[in-house]
């Protein structure tokens, strides 16, 4: 059989980003569970020597619950950035495949590409980010950091592409 | 996708599935980041439209006038809607790329036309099984806990389900009786 209408590549670039987000997102996985009590001790270690971006008063009683809470999210934000960075690499992959079949002008081909592999790759970096900041910063303000300078411009640039690709898609389907 | 001819196009033994299934698989990805987005973004705004679904519906949700069981019963009920849109985002996300790459399968490697029909119908039905979790979220809110899980589970997230398992479980077969 030989299929009529067939995928184009999209540029080789961009697969390389991915396969490497992949690659970036398994070390990540094994890494947490390898070095899990290196990172907690390290965390933790950050965790005392900002005690006030922890709320920590120096009792006991007060301050291990606190510590407990940073440290589960510290744990959450390397959980999370080794999901999505698996997910998303699969999604630029499929989406950029998809740009580069269906949009015909260069321009609009390359913007998409540009916007699905950026956001893409950088969206989950958002969540090593955030764990990353939690040590010195706390957990609400280092969210704050990575939602402003990581999450909403890489996330937003994803999704801003994808609702392009689905109006292109759509569009190329209405025209056939 | 191995083979990279000199004009660009993946080898001709992959093949692209229609536009329509393209389309879905698209929408189901893009779903999946808004849902995220939202969760993240609007999560008070959530908590608080569900805290007044829950307060406009009171029998459903078995509300007795007693603040402490109350609170209970109202906090069970909002984890549930946060719950279902979570689940939303991170189903949609999968079962858009399950959608994407077994279509890709299906138009590659089944050659009956019939036979990638029906696979196209039911991966494409599959992959709008995360819709299930966005009626679960409302539906425990307008209906009670348990007789909205009820309503998701049994009317949409069950066949939605199947129809990804015969999907995926027919590609396997086509697959297998496949000449190498």
């Amino acid at each position: 059989m030989t299929p009529v209408e067939t995928w184009r590549l999209p540029p080789r670039g961009v697969l390389f980003a991915a396969v490497v987000l992949l690659v970036v997102a398994e070390i990540g996985g094994g890494s947490m569970a390898r070095f899990k009590v290196e990172l907690a001790r390290w965390a933790r270690g950050g965790m005392l020597a900002h005690p006030a971006a922890h709320g920590l008063v120096g009792v006991r009683d007060i301050d291990e619950p606190a510590l407990d809470e940073a440290l589960f999210r510290f744990d959450a934000g390397l959980r999370l950035f080794h999901m999505h960075a698996e997910g998303m690499a699969l999604v630029i992959i499929a989406a950029t495949t998809v740009a580069a079949t269906l949009a015909r002008s260069p321009g609009p081909r390359r913007a998409l590409i540009v916007l699905l592999s950026v956001g893409g790759v950088g969206y989950p970096l958002g969540y090593l980010t955030w764990s990353a900041l939690i040590p010195a910063y706390g957990v609400e303000r280092s969210k704050a950091i990575a939602e402003s300078l990581v999450w909403i411009p890489f996330g937003g640039a994803t999704i801003v592409a994808l609702l392009w690709l689905a109006a292109l898609t759509a569009v190329r389907m209405v025209r056939r | 996708m191995t083979n990279r001819p000199a004009d660009g196009t993946v080898s001709p033994a992959v093949g692209r599935p229609p536009l329509a299934v393209v389309l879905v698989a698209v929408i189901v990805i893009a779903s999946g980041e808004l849902g995220g987005a939202v969760l993240s973004q609007l999560r008070p705004a959530t908590t608080r439209f569900a805290t007044r679904r829950i307060a406009a519906n009171p029998q459903v949700h078995g509300l007795t006038g007693s603040a402490e069981y109350d609170d209970t019963i109202r906090q069970r009920t909002v984890f549930a809607t946060e719950a279902g849109l979570s689940f939303f985002h991170t189903h949609a996300e999968g079962t858009g790329l399950v959608l994407f790459f077994g279509a890709t399968l299906v138009a590659s490697l089944v050659s009956s036309r019939a036979w990638r029909a029906a696979l196209y119908v039911l991966l494409t039905a599959g992959a709008l099984f995360p819709l299930g979790y966005l009626v679960y979220a409302l539906a425990v809110l307008q209906l009670g806990r348990d007789t909205g899980i009820d309503l998701a589970e049994n009317w949409v997230l069950t066949p939605l389900g199947c129809a990804a398992i015969a999907g995926l479980f027919g590609l396997a077969v086509a697959l297998a009786r496949r000449p190498a």
